[in-house]
């Protein structure tokens, strides 16, 4: 790859990016890295192997390169899944790296000695309020796409608490009664559950939006079949009223009715 | 001087960004339950194209100018649909292909079992594509798919722009016909979804870009366009079944355009074979199930036409929102009406102008022909949305016949252009036409209530809430490992993704008439058995068959808050089944949890 630069660079981009997607557990640096590496050099290696010596318009190359890549993820997919080892980190980071420096390689043969002293053309640079309006501008995008991702206060959205059970473990001798407000604000609940003929217990129960507590209580088993737990949540304004209920048959059956 | 400076990229950019700030706005108002004027939305997507419309008529801008423009119109109007969902896929199928990632991801092999849609399993381009970069950059399958998604619509409108200016000869042309081609029905959000057809259709383009270029380059230059012909053909192939089937159907009339007109160059037979091989071969070896899937509902479409336009069944009311609940839903605004038609009647007008010109000058080309076989085709497959069972099939369909049209559109706008001796004058009016054809577009591609988004999502004394179909969805993920469930169809949809179980729903089997009905019925209980499904959410909620609705908040006098008889969820006790959930108005139950 003597003398083609650009070759050699995106064999060494491939190669950096593929170890660091690997190996590297910081998201934002593994993102940075496998972009470049899924998304604009196998396709950038693809199409300068089989463009070969002739000139391709640069806007052209850009958008084949990602269309290529996209071309390449997909049908990498099918390679991939061949192989016992299926699709992983490491497969597609290695198949990936593998293309660029194969197609590469490819390149490099098919392409004509370069010629020294070849002149790029003269390019425009950008005047600086050119820049900095880019930049508002894409500042303003951000913040656009920032203010999408969070949540907001909804006061007219319908707040609600949802009541859980379920066995702790599979040997099925205790629940877990879960409580979880997903209300506007903090509320206050009794909690009581029975487990069986067993004395009920009592809890009493305050959530702030979006907490969550969960209980733990003992399943004595009963010697004539399922025992029968029943968790019961009453808000404390209105004691006597059920606000939600649960209900198990412990031990669970194995089979459908 | 200074209108120039108005006119420079750097400020169209900065327009664009305010005009995505306002979308983002108005989506954030509705999320908030402030019901905000969606003029306000309107205004924010008019902000973003009528700058980049108005430019691109100009003769001022380079080639390179003009690509960077409509890239910059591609991404904006994307980010429009990224505004619109939060965090979290939104659209009804996106939660189907966002849980084959989960399962490419969990089990490192493809075609795992998906009860969503079943064929798309078979189809896993998109999903394989996106787990590649799960895997590689351990982001979400929402940021990774949104990003691989948002890469295929650069790719598609840079592609479309190619493919128009080596057609027409003409970048200022070029230009045009993308900014037109923004105007279909599916642009804003369905075909900016998380589904197959987002990556699939860019490709096709890209497919017959790379094919003009191979007619228009040298003999010795062919060889290498047709490595990414090659390479799209199977990669469409595995990617989706429609796509594979319109660029086979395109491809093979080319061939014979060109064996009949006589055409001196190369004829493309070779790869209209490879197209039909490879779409055929999948079709047998891989992925039966999509005769299933994609027959029924052709043959109900033709049925539909059939029925409707003998007078046996009374024709779809346009602009009736199709929601599948009772619930009524908003209508869309008479001027919302208004606008859409009004697009209809400028492409129309486009289409005229723009046909009687591609006669005169370039009806010895097939291609051409072929797009304007796709714009007059446009309009027939419009004649679908009076049939109830056919107009999803013609709006999707009209995706790919509106690359035709858009092209013969570029020949439209030119003769308005050509008119009329004030060219300030022509341009304005022209960048108000396209801006007509994109709104109305969106406002004919999507149901007008949903336009701005729903609160998923809310936060409370600076803490999260969730809605209650999501609050069971993250029960599910974080307290049942990959159960199974027979659901209503928005339960369905989160429980898939981001709840990663095995969930049922629909008619097929018929799980909807279980989860809705007020009673029990004999055949009810052995079909559960039958498809192994313990696990029944039983939801109160009118909205909750809508996969386009019932998944977010219910708010007050607004939408969401109608219920069913509470026999919905009495209706198992007759069995009786343990009650392992309970948020009010939905009900999960345990079959095995019984007596």
């Amino acid at each position: 790859m003597r003398g083609h630069r650009d070759l050699r660079l995106a064999c060494a981009a491939a190669v950096l990016c593929a170890l660091v997607a690997a190996l590297v557990p910081l998201e934002i640096v593994r993102l940075i890295a496998a972009l470049p590496l899924a998304l604009f050099l196998p396709g950038y290696a693809v199409v300068a192997v089989a463009f070969g010596s002739r000139e391709l318009e640069q806007e052209k190359q850009l958008m084949l390169s990602v269309a290529v890549s996209l071309m390449i993820l997909v049908l990498g997919t099918f390679v991939l899944n061949i192989f016992p080892f299926g699709l992983t980190t490491g497969s597609w980071a290695v198949l990936l790296a593998v293309i660029v420096i194969a197609a590469c390689r490819g390149a490099a043969l098919r392409r004509a000695r370069p010629t020294a002293g070849k002149k790029r053309g003269s390019r425009s640079r950008p005047s600086l309020p050119a820049v900095a309006i880019g930049a508002v501008a894409l500042a303003i995008a951000v913040a656009a796409i920032a203010l999408a991702q969070r949540p907001l206060p909804a006061d007219d959205a319908v707040g609600f608490t949802a009541l859980w059970m379920l066995p702790t473990d599979s040997s099925e001798d205790a629940v877990a009664v879960g409580v979880v407000s997903n209300q506007h604000h903090r509320t206050s609940y009794q909690l009581e559950v029975s487990p069986g003929k067993s004395q009920s217990q009592s809890y009493r129960v305050q959530l702030d939006p979006g907490e969550e507590r969960v209980f733990e209580i003992d399943v004595p088993s009963e010697a004539d079949g399922r025992t029968h737990v029943v968790a019961t949540l009453y808000r404390t304004l209105r004691p006597g009223e059920p606000y939600r209920r649960v209900t198990s048959w412990l031990p669970r059956q194995k089979t459908l009715p | 001087m200074v209108s120039a400076r108005l006119e420079s990229l750097p400020v169209i950019a900065l327009l664009a960004a305010i005009g995505l700030f306002l979308c983002s706005l108005a989506n954030a108002l509705s999320r908030a339950t402030l019901a905000p004027s969606p003029l306000i939305y309107w205004l924010g997507v008019l902000v973003i194209a009528l700058p980049i419309f108005f430019r691109l008529s100009s003769t001022e801008p380079s080639r390179r100018e003009r690509l960077g423009l409509v890239l910059l119109l591609g991404l904006a109007l994307y980010c429009v649909k990224v505004v619109h969902d939060g965090i979290f896929f939104t659209l009804s199928d996106e939660y189907v292909h966002a849980f084959n990632v989960h399962n490419i991801e969990q089990y490192n092999h493809l075609y795992h079992f998906n009860p969503g849609i079943r064929t798309t399993p078979y189809y896993p381009g998109l999903e394989g594509a996106t787990s590649a970069l799960t895997m590689l950059t351990g982001t979400s399958i929402y940021v990774s798919g949104t990003i691989l998604v948002g890469a295929a619509r650069l790719v598609f409108v840079a592609a479309l722009f190619f493919l128009f200016a080596r057609l027409s000869g003409s970048a200022r042309g070029a230009g045009l016909g993308v900014a037109v081609y923004a105007g279909t029905t599916n642009f804003l959000f369905w075909g900016a979804q998380f589904s197959y057809e987002s990556l699939s259709l860019p490709l096709v383009v890209v497919v017959l870009m790379a094919f003009v270029e191979r007619e228009e380059a040298p003999a010795e230059a062919r060889g290498a366009w047709a490595v990414p012909m090659v390479l799209g053909i199977l990669a469409i192939t595995i990617t989706h079944h429609l796509s594979s089937y319109a660029l086979a159907a395109i491809l093979v009339a080319l061939a014979v355009l060109y064996r009949v007109m006589k055409v001196e160059k190369p004829n493309p037979w070779p790869f209209a074979l490879l197209a039909v091989a490879a779409a055929v071969g999948w079709l047998l070896i891989a992925a039966r199930s999509t005769t299933g899937y994609l027959f029924p509902v052709l043959e109900e479409a033709v049925k539909a036409i059939w029925k409707t336009a003998a007078g046996e069944s009374a024709p779809r009311t346009l602009f009736h929102q199709a929601s599948s609940s009772a619930e009524t839903v908003a209508s869309t605004p008479l001027a919302a009406r208004a606008v859409a038609l009004l697009a209809v009647a400028v492409l129309a007008a486009g289409a005229f102008f723009g046909l009687r010109e591609l006669w005169r000058r370039k009806r010895r080309e097939p291609l051409v022909l072929v797009f304007c076989a796709g714009a007059v085709a446009f309009f027939a497959a419009l004649t679908l949305r009076f049939a109830p069972a056919a107009w999803e099939t013609g709006n999707r369909a009209g995706s790919y016949f509106f690359i035709g049209l858009a092209f013969v559109c570029i020949y439209g706008a030119a003769e308005l252009l050509r008119r009329g001796s004030k060219p300030m004058r022509q341009r304005l009016l022209l960048s108000g036409a396209l801006g007509i054809v994109l709104v109305g577009g969106a406002i004919s591609g999507w149901p007008w209530d949903i336009q701005l988004a729903r609160p998923l999502q809310a936060s409370a004394d600076g803490r999260d809430i969730d809605s209650e179909p999501l609050a069971l969805a993250e029960f599910a993920r974080e307290r049942l490992d990959g159960s199974r469930f027979a659901a209503p169809g928005s339960d369905a949809r989160l429980l898939l993704t981001p709840g990663n179980q095995i969930v049922y729903a629909g008619q097929g089997p018929d799980i909807e008439d279980i989860v809705d009905g007020t009673e029990l019925e004999s055949w009810q209980l052995p079909l559960l058995r039958e498809n192994h499904l313990p696990f029944v959410v039983a939801d109160r909620r009118l909205i909750s068959e809508d996969t386009l609705r019932g998944e977010f908040f219910a708010v007050k006098d607004q939408y969401g808050t109608a219920l069913r008889e509470p026999a919905v969820i009495h209706k198992f006790a007759r069995i009786p089944a343990g009650r392992v959930w309970h948020s009010g108005r939905i009900v999960l139950l345990n079959l095995k949890d019984r007596p």
